[in-house]
């Protein structure tokens, strides 16, 4: 499922990483792809990938989601390096901004997760250190507190209040301007 | 995020979490507890928005970047979460003051708006600190340099400091080694400051911007020659600068933007990657080195039309996009010899200051497009009232200036705003029409470029503002349009005539 290769000469050409989920599935991606992760890169250049990269904490439902993230976004990057050269062609601008559009359509499809997913996909982020990914994810359930009670905001993500009544009383006196 | 949670990341989602939702807390939380065990005890993943049990915990580092990515009052709410996010809270990053954080909907001033910030910083741990800005707030100095002292530490990234009165000095003992080696961008407004040659190297400091502040250009010169990251410098009514000297040791500076620094007399770049430049009243003298890298120029002042033909072609040769904009210009734009054979990328708008109707020959911009045989776009923007002599209608017949003939053979768009029947303005149309050879659309705009229109989204008024020439004016440049420029036109050239809108311009009965 996460083979580029499909007879396209191009990207047999690419060097090609293997990916093996906690479930033991394998995953072969392009080495651009990859190397969306700051982890995987380090493993790339220390030359420590071949026969596969095992991720022993990524599942290969959640891995299956996050390659998906980093063929978008590595294709992403390489049209930024092709356009920047001409930056003031508003022809490329036009290109670039479609692009870009089209890039954040993506991300909100993506980011459409029951939220036992998106946590799982921030700790897939965190660990392989995808920082557009990590940020991505933790964007989104920082903006899933707006608006609610702390007591909301507890029963969603199933926090513990280990304040005492009378801390928990100061904090609110000191914030209260967040409150009204 | 106590050790039980940062356990939990790694852990497949279960339902066994659940045991860590039993809490002293209010009766009717535990209630909700019990509930939801009841019902959603199994730990089903697929449930969605009810399956709190089943989700994975995350770490409290990851919490704490979570936390530092909300706006300042989810932050302050999530504060009394527990003892971990008071924790965080305490270190969080993003401190940003003006006079909406607080509440957006009922803005804070003055004392009120100092006292909340007050509160904050009094309790901040001083940790993590990445951004300050306080904009609007005015406060007493001891206040603002506890502020300070609290948030101007090793790690912090952006620094936006408007202070309230310009005697008020910024204390560079604050910028030590560490935050030095931290600090990326720097915008100081309506404050001192005096940096000196032993204040040492910023290392990360890649954008300087200062507005309104009392500094020489000596003491900005220690400053940017220890700042060899810099690539962004943005220069507004600092009047205290009288030269601007920028070494050579600069290599990736690329941007300067100057705004109204009134007794700015020389500019010197050396630093060799300049691409862009901005300014808002030109200086005396511009030396920019070899600038073979300078390819954008935008320039505001009076007579600049004229400057940026007469000076620019020898100090920035490989121009690419030249916007130019005038409240006051001479008569005429000379013709020379000299040009500009990389620019693509013309605008010129002519805004009359106190004394229009203003004549000004417009057929004499010919010289630019002579000058530039590289020209792809030309936008002029002439929302002048012109001289009643100078108006044709198509009542006339006319003798139109004709140049010899020069093709321009890449010149594809041009767009004319504020388009009027002034003679040389048609005269200035009929040329571009006859000689650029690859014109693909001309649009004549009678209203003025900046005109908002009744029909824009977002216009409350639901008119045209300001309505500009009178219909009269507009109604004679569509007939001289008919008349001097339609039959002109080529067949493949897409000539769009964008005439008065017909609500907000009733003809007087």
């Amino acid at each position: 499922m996460a083979s580029a290769g499909s007879g396209d000469e191009k990207a047999a050409a690419a060097a090609m990483i293997t990916l093996i989920s906690s479930d033991n599935e394998k995953f072969e991606v392009t080495e651009a792809t990859a190397t969306l992760s700051q982890t995987i890169r380090h493993m790339i250049e220390d030359g420590c990938t071949d026969g596969g990269v095992p991720l022993p904490n990524v599942t290969s439902k959640i891995l299956a989601r996050v390659i998906e993230y980093c063929k978008k976004h590595a294709t992403a990057a390489a049209g930024e390096e092709g356009s920047s050269s001409s930056f003031s062609d508003a022809a490329f601008l036009e290109v670039d901004r479609a692009f870009l559009e089209e890039l954040e359509e993506f991300d909100d499809a993506f980011l459409e997760v029951d939220r036992a997913t998106l946590f799982d996909l921030i700790l897939a982020a965190n660990y392989l250190d995808i920082k557009g990914l990590l940020n991505l994810t933790c964007q989104k359930v920082a903006d899933s507190v707006k608006g609610k009670t702390p007591e909301q905001i507890r029963e969603m993500y199933n926090i513990v209040n280990d304040l005492t009544p009378e801390e928990e009383a100061e904090i609110r006196r000191e914030t209260q301007w967040a409150f009204e | 995020m106590s050790q039980r949670e940062r356990d939990g990341q790694i852990l497949a989602p279960n339902g066994s979490i659940a045991s860590a939702k039993k809490r002293k807390g209010s009766p009717c939380q535990q209630d909700g507890d019990s509930s939801f065990l009841k019902q959603n005890g199994d730990g089903d993943s697929q449930a969605g928005e009810t399956m709190i049990f089943s989700i994975p915990h995350l770490p409290e580092d990851i919490w704490h970047h979570i936390h530092s990515l909300m706006p300042l009052r989810d932050a302050a709410r999530v504060a009394c979460l527990s003892r971990a996010f008071l924790h965080s809270w305490r270190c969080y990053p993003n401190l940003t003051f003006n006079e909406y954080v607080f509440s957006p909907e009922a803005p804070i001033y003055g004392r009120d708006l100092s006292n909340a910030i007050d509160c904050i910083m009094r309790n901040h741990l001083g940790i993590g600190v990445k951004v300050l800005k306080l904009q609007s707030c005015y406060t007493s100095s001891r206040k603002l340099n506890r502020w300070l002292r609290v948030a101007i530490k090793p790690g912090i990234e952006e620094l936006n400091l408007w202070l309230s009165r310009k005697e008020s000095e910024f204390p560079c003992s604050l910028l030590s080694d560490g935050v030095r080696n931290s600090i990326q961008f720097l915008e100081l407004g309506l404050c001192t400051f005096r940096p000196t040659a032993e204040l040492g190297p910023l290392r990360c400091l890649t954008s300087l911007h200062l507005s309104q502040v009392r500094i020489t250009g000596d003491e900005l010169e220690c400053l940017l020659s220890n700042s060899l990251a810099l690539e962004k410098l943005d220069l507004s009514q600092c009047h205290g600068i009288i030269c601007l000297r920028i070494p050579c040791a600069l290599q990736r500076f690329s941007h300067l933007t100057i705004f109204m620094c009134a007794r700015l007399k020389l500019i010197e770049c050396k630093a060799p990657n300049l691409s862009s430049l901005e300014f808002l009243g030109k200086p005396a003298e511009l030396s920019l080195g070899e600038a073979l890298q300078m390819r954008n120029l935008s320039m505001y002042d009076s007579n600049v039309v004229c400057y940026a033909r007469t000076e620019l072609p020898s100090i920035v040769p490989n121009l690419e996009t030249l916007d130019l904009c005038s409240g006051d210009e001479v008569v005429k734009t000379p013709m020379l010899p000299t040009k500009f054979p990389c620019l693509k990328h013309l605008t010129i708008c002519l805004t009359p200051g106190g004394s229009f109707p203003w004549s000004y020959v417009y057929f004499s911009l010919v010289s630019f497009l002579d000058a530039s045989p590289s020209l792809e776009t030309l936008s002029l923007d002439v929302p002048t009232k012109p001289m009643k002599d100078e108006l044709v209608s198509g009542r006339h017949s006319l003798d139109l200036r004709q140049m010899a003939e020069d093709q321009h053979r890449y010149l594809k768009n041009v767009k004319i705003t504020g388009f009027s029947s002034a003679k040389s303005l048609i005269e200035l149309t009929c040329y571009i029409v006859k000689n650029a050879v690859s014109l693909e659309c001309l649009t004549l705009d009678t209203h003025y470029g900046s005109t908002t229109r009744c029909s824009d989204v977002g216009n409350e008024f639901k008119q045209c503002i300001p309505v500009g020439n009178s219909v009269r004016v507009k109604r004679r440049a569509l007939a001289a349009i008919r008349k001097f420029i339609e039959e002109k036109v080529p067949a493949g050239v897409k000539l769009t005539v964008v005439e008065p809108c017909l609500q907000c311009h009733k003809p007087r009965s």
